[in-house]
């Protein structure tokens, strides 16, 4: 009897279960793996793709691509029309951003200040935001219109009044007034006036939603502890409060900042603007990856939105967890 | 510090009347409590004398200056509030200072950085680190001064608060039911505490709370109001032992006072289930009730004015609550005994229960106590003898 038992046991051996922690690991696995294939698929192969067109020289149709090495990147910053497409993307980011975050906390803190009539500003302030910017831009462009313009007839009421103390319509009663979208000075103002009439409404939403959690009894403290003007109660609870919200802001305004396209693309489908003033990174890809069909031109301006992107998501990250969560 | 006086208050929000018509007088110095249930306007009434609520008439005075119209920031009280309404962005130690900077510092010397080359700025500075340290000290938080309120737990948070409060000098401390978000045994702890700072302050505190027996334990004074109104003003021993309302009654003491409807005859005698009380009333009401605190019952024979069943049993050790239904009676009667008389009170047991006439509380139909009561079972009497709790 004792024998089988011997010979059997190597057997036994070989044939043990798997230990329970890595068929858990297994079972794991297998159950992320749609999710997680997915992913790479949808999200992350794209990105590399695009990353390895940035090294060729890449056109949609050819068989073939040579590899160019840094060549992309390197005109990127020696050529002068790059030179203009980050300063476009630059003054756009750097005038709507802080513009439309401040128009935003300072309606939301006025419409949190009302009584009544809230859900109406709010609607009213919110519109721009649901419209199509493409059609938009279409009643801008009409608006703008040099010499029908509703905008240029508005400041020509103003001739022989008062307000040719105004340089701006001292000099168009004198001579004429701007060309707006067809003046290389203004263009870009322009285009940045729209960016931020179409934006702050939605970052006046998330401060309201942020405006709701800050704790009405600190107003009450506030005031005990001898806070006695709005600004110095502001300073000392609602800013502070909203200071999540406030990075959240900032950010997604930033990102979408940097992805302004669709005016500069009603108002010139021909080139970004008077003298490429207007040349915003979004139009460059555009125009090289998809007009010009300069596949690798445009994966470099690509991968170099996303590193500004990134950047921008690592500082809000880390500002999050650092300094605005208590 | 000072004291405060309160005439007439009476408060609306829209249709509903929260206060109506309250008076009272608190002495420099002194602990009141106001307690009642919840929304009986007891923190609308703090809030009214903290200023951060417009009374809708009536008259506030603090140290003998009217204050209605004055806003809360010039009024120099100090606020202990429900939720503590600490400052989350700021340190325990900026929390504790934000009250003198905002006194003692100008807009352009709080400023950060700038704020320090300010000129005369070093001397207010150093000021201002010393009452933290002080404050902090008094409490017991000087090893939390560098934390943030979201890394303390809720009893050091409510000592900051109190910090925070106290870091100045104000005429008085308004305390809105500062211990219910604390755990039942660190309320206890924090109660003595708070007791202990009013005696070393000597200040004038105004403490609202739903607890009776915060209130009990604490106060020099107990207001206890009800429906916007206080119904009684008094020393501690005086609500429990001569309220003058029956709700008073009823909410303070744990367990709840015992209400026995009583009969009573045409001649003002009084009778409980067919037995005589040998009490008489000089007026006639529709209707009498006698109130019975727990400890007023006592257990005895067969010569008992109730008989019953015990029903349930409440044992905390040092005292028993029975809880005893008397056939006849629509509530169960409570007995507070002695552990020793465990054996008696026996769950199901058959009990006596008697009780002095004389020390029963009475109250008329519409709750208010009924004073001239006459004590018949001792004869002959003189008047004055028998009219119980003669002092109002």
């Amino acid at each position: 009897m004792g024998a089988p038992d011997i010979t059997l046991q190597p057997l036994t051996k070989d044939t043990r279960p798997v230990p329970a922690t890595v068929q858990e690991r297994r079972a794991a696995w297998l159950l992320t793996a749609p999710a997680l294939s997915l992913m790479v698929l949808i999200l992350l192969l794209p990105v590399v793709v695009a990353a390895i067109l940035s090294f060729t020289d890449y056109a949609l149709g050819n068989d073939t691509f040579r590899w160019v090495g840094w060549k992309n990147y390197s005109h990127l910053f020696t050529r002068r029309t790059y030179e203009k497409m980050f300063l476009a993307t630059f003054t756009y980011v750097v005038t709507v951003v802080p513009i439309s975050v401040g128009l935003g906390l300072g309606a939301a803190l006025l419409i949190n200040s009302l009584g009544r009539f809230r859900e109406i500003y709010k609607t009213i302030y919110f519109l721009p935001v649901m419209a199509t910017l493409l059609a938009m831009s279409i009643a801008w462009e009409f608006m703008l219109h040099p010499s029908i313009g509703m905008i240029n007839r508005t400041l020509e009421l103003g001739c022989g009044t008062l307000f040719e103390a105004i340089p701006l319509i001292r000099e168009g009663c004198a001579d004429r007034f701007p060309v707006w979208l067809g003046d290389k000075r203004y263009a870009i103002w322009v285009i940045s006036f729209i960016g931020i009439w179409q934006g702050f409404g939605f970052n006046m939403v998330l401060y309201l939603a942020g405006l709701t959690s800050v704790h009405r009894e600190l107003y009450n403290a506030a005031e005990m502890d001898g806070a006695k003007s709005a600004w110095e109660q502001f300073r000392l609870v609602t800013w502070p409060a909203l200071g999540p919200t406030t990075v959240f802001v900032v950010t997604i305004s930033c990102i979408r900042a940097f992805q302004v396209f669709d005016t500069i693309e009603a108002f010139w489908p021909q080139g970004g603007g008077p003298n490429k003033s207007t040349y915003v990174m979004m139009f460059a890809i555009f125009e090289k990856g998809v007009q010009q069909n300069l596949i690798g031109i445009g994966s470099a301006i690509t991968m170099l939105f996303l590193v500004f992107v990134m950047l921008l998501t690592i500082v809000q990250c880390w500002l999050v967890e650092r300094k605005v969560h208590y | 510090m000072a004291g405060l006086s309160i005439t007439n208050i009476t408060k609306r929000f829209g249709d509903t009347e929260v206060l109506k018509g309250v008076s009272l007088d608190i002495a420099d110095g002194e602990f009141i409590s106001l307690v009642g249930p919840s929304g009986c306007g007891k923190s609308t009434l703090l809030r009214i004398i903290a200023g951060l609520e417009d009374q809708s008439t009536g008259e506030i005075k603090l140290a003998g200056n009217d204050v209605s119209g004055v806003r809360a920031a010039d009024r120099n009280l100090s606020m202990v509030f429900q939720s503590y309404a600490l400052y989350p962005h700021l340190s325990v130690a900026d929390n504790i200072a934000v009250p003198l900077r905002m006194r003692q510092q100008k807009a352009l010397q709080r400023l950060p950085m700038i704020g320090r080359f300010v000129p005369g700025q070093r001397q207010i500075r150093h000021q201002i680190t010393r009452d933290i340290r002080n404050a902090a000290d008094m409490l017991e938080i000087a090893p939390l001064l560098e934390r943030k309120p979201g890394q303390l737990s809720g009893g050091q948070r409510q000592r900051v608060a109190l910090a925070r409060a106290l870091v100045r000098d104000p005429a008085a401390f308004l305390l809105d039911e500062p211990l219910s978000n604390l755990d039942a045994k660190l309320r206890v702890q924090t109660r003595v505490e708070i007791a202990q700072l009013h005696r070393k302050l000597g200040a004038t505190f105004v403490y609202v709370t739903h607890d009776q027996v915060e209130a009990m334990t604490m106060s020099s004074r107990i207001a206890v109001m009800m429906g916007g109104r206080i119904l009684q003003c008094a020393e501690p021993d005086t609500v429990y032992h001569d309220p003058e309302d029956i709700q008073v009654a009823e909410f303070i003491g744990s367990p709840k006072i015992n209400i026995l409807p009583v009969d009573q005859n045409a001649t003002g005698a009084l009778g409980l289930l067919g037995q005589a009380l040998h009490l008489q009333v000089e007026q006639k009401c529709q209707s009498v009730r006698i109130g019975l605190r727990p400890e007023m019952l006592r257990l005895s024979g067969e010569q008992s004015l109730l008989t019953g069943t015990v029903e349930h049993l409440e044992n905390l050790g040092a005292e028993l609550f029975a809880q005893i239904a008397v056939p006849g009676l629509e509530n169960r009667l409570v007995l507070r005994c002695d552990p020793s008389q465990r054996a008696a009170v026996r769950l199901g047991a058959t009990v006596g229960l008697d009780f002095t006439p004389a020390q029963a509380l009475l109250f008329d139909q519409d709750g208010t106590r009924i004073r001239r009561v006459h004590d018949t079972s001792r004869r002959p009497v003189s008047t004055a003898e028998v009219v119980q709790h003669g002092r109002t």
